[in-house]
């Protein structure tokens, strides 16, 4: 388990597990979170959402403790009035419209002029307060807006969105990390899961990896995103010259070790990515090689996952 | 009680489905009134006809049908969390749901039924029809609002409840008879114009009683689940 030095946590796990019968959605899993955005990084299943929903109260630990601002979100509903959450799911109360529905939000939270505040967060997220039109005719991206409208109307200290970039368009993301930005600077908790890598990247935040349910990884994303660099990898070359090449490179130590697959294809091992993207031209054109193609054959983002839980 | 989710739930309610059944089983209503007007022995007719089809169809079909959504449509498309991720006393949403459904069924029901039992021109059987009719959709509303908390299939496993236990398995002697909603209101009926209606045998303080126990309890056993479910 990491602490951060300085104020208390605002978010805090202790050996938290969540099982559904016979699966093990989350396992063990001990993190503190302060203040600004924090980015919960994993592929589709590996228990994010899970985690989300434990830390606002709509899910109980199967073991372990989860406290947001020193309580228990499940057992003391007031704490619930410091949390912000935009679920994952794209239903929304549809009868309503998007000004009523983020007005409900703030009623229910005891906001003192709810109509104001509503109007204020549906500007926030670049909406129109004054659209009359029923949710159900909201489009997937105004959808997303009118969820994070309604997660911050009240003021939350702790914001816990799901996956809230899906579906907007890139000048939509970029205003969207902007105002994460913003609400982590004024002292809140923004803790933000997504399963796309590039996208936590500009978060350019603190990172917690989730992968099938466990904690593989937590630090600045700069430190993951050099783990991730470093694992092993495995790439195919197609090239008229394998045999030759291959022991170029294995002579260059820029790989570890070769297979040769076909006439003109090489699968080579690699520790060192950076080094192996250095060697790999120069040893062609030594061996009057032509490159045809390279391509990794496990860079998806599971294999990713896969290596960090591994290691 | 919160009156945001009330007013949120009442919205939530109205449907064209809904009200076309509310108006389809309102004219049945109306309907059998006439016939009990223009029968031998109307009091006979009438009492029967009003226990039968109020507290035994009108009443819990009506009550299903919007008892169940109440929060049952909240859970069913993923939109509980709006409403329980929220610092409002988990009784104050059961209270406001249960409410909700009162008011949409209640008087409309209440009404209907009063209104035929004028029409069939007993005069015994009008405060008895408004108030059999009236503490059968308090009964059977908080039992299928409770219903539609606990289980997501809760339209088809309430009309399971109604066609097997209700109207079938109550008829197999006097201890199932006791252990359904409809004989305590028709037994009300039975009492103010002395005709004999088959279940209606429960007494008089039990027949209001009991009914008010199963509507609060239903909304004790909602409020509870509310605090224990976990919320998708």
């Amino acid at each position: 388990m990491s602490t951060q030095a300085g104020p208390p946590p605002m978010v805090q796990a202790t050996g938290v597990s969540k099982w559904f019968g016979d699966l093990v959605a989350v396992s063990d899993v001990s993190f503190a979170i302060g203040a600004g955005v924090t980015a919960l990084l994993g592929p589709n299943g590996a228990g994010k959402s899970t985690l989300l929903r434990m830390m606002c109260g709509l899910a109980k630990p199967s073991n372990g403790s989860l406290t947001v601002l020193g309580k228990d979100p499940r057992a003391d509903v007031a704490v619930l009035g410091r949390i912000g959450m935009a679920p994952q799911q794209e239903s929304l109360l549809d009868y309503l419209s998007g000004r009523e529905f983020v007005e409900l939000a703030a009623q229910l939270h005891h906001v003192d002029h709810p109509v104001e505040a509503a109007r204020q967060a549906i500007q926030t997220v670049e909406l129109n307060p004054d659209d009359p039109r029923k949710l159900s005719t909201y489009s997937k991206g105004m959808r997303q807006r009118i969820k994070l409208a309604q997660a911050i109307v009240h003021d939350p200290l702790v914001i816990a969105l799901d996956e809230p970039l899906t579906g907007l368009d890139p000048r939509q993301r970029r205003e969207m990390i902007q105002l994460f930005h913003r609400l982590g600077s004024e002292g809140k908790c923004v803790i933000v899961s997504s399963h796309v890598l590039d996208e936590v990247e500009r978060f350019g935040s603190r990172v917690l990896v989730i992968a099938q349910g466990r904690l593989a990884a937590e630090g600045d994303f700069r430190e993951i995103r050099n783990l991730m660099d470093d694992r092993p990898l495995r790439i195919s070359i197609r090239t008229n010259q394998p045999r030759a090449l291959a022991i170029a490179l294995l002579d260059r130590g820029a790989i570890s070790g070769c297979r040769l697959e076909a006439d003109n294809l090489v699968v080579v091992d690699t520790s060192d990515a950076v080094a192996f993207r250095r060697a790999v031209a120069p040893a062609a054109r030594d061996q009057d090689a032509s490159l045809l193609e390279l391509r990794p054959l496990d860079d998806d983002l599971e294999s990713v996952f896969r290596y960090l839980v591994m290691r | 009680m919160n009156p945001h989710i009330y007013r949120v739930v009442i919205r939530s309610q109205i449907s064209t489905g809904r009200l076309l059944a509310l108006a389809g089983l309102s004219g049945v209503a109306i309907l059998l009134a006439f016939v009990a007007r223009a029968a031998d022995d109307p009091v006979e007719v009438a009492t029967q006809s009003m226990g039968t089809f109020g507290t035994n169809i009108f009443a819990p079909f009506i009550a299903l049908a919007l008892g169940s959504a109440a929060l049952g449509n909240l859970v069913e498309d993923r939109t509980l969390v709006y409403v329980w991720l929220r610092p409002v006393p988990r009784y104050s949403v059961a209270t406001a749901a249960f409410a909700a459904v009162l008011t949409v069924v209640g008087p409309i029901v209440v009404a209907v039924m009063t209104v035929a039992a004028a029409i069939t021109g007993v005069d015994d059987l009008l405060v008895a029809t408004a108030v059999a009719t009236a503490l059968a959709v308090f009964a059977y509303s908080g039992l299928f609002l409770a219903l539609g908390l606990r289980f997501k299939r809760s339209l088809l496993i309430g009309l399971g409840y109604i066609a097997i236990w209700e109207l079938l398995m109550s008829r197999l002697g006097d201890w199932f008879a006791r252990l359904s909603v409809r004989s305590y209101p028709m037994s009300i009926l039975s009492d103010a114009t002395d005709v004999s209606i088959r279940l209606a045998d429960r007494s008089t303080l039990a027949s209001y009683i009991v009914p008010l126990a199963i509507g609060f309890a239903g909304l004790i056993y909602t409020s509870w689940r509310l605090t224990r479910t976990e919320i998708d």
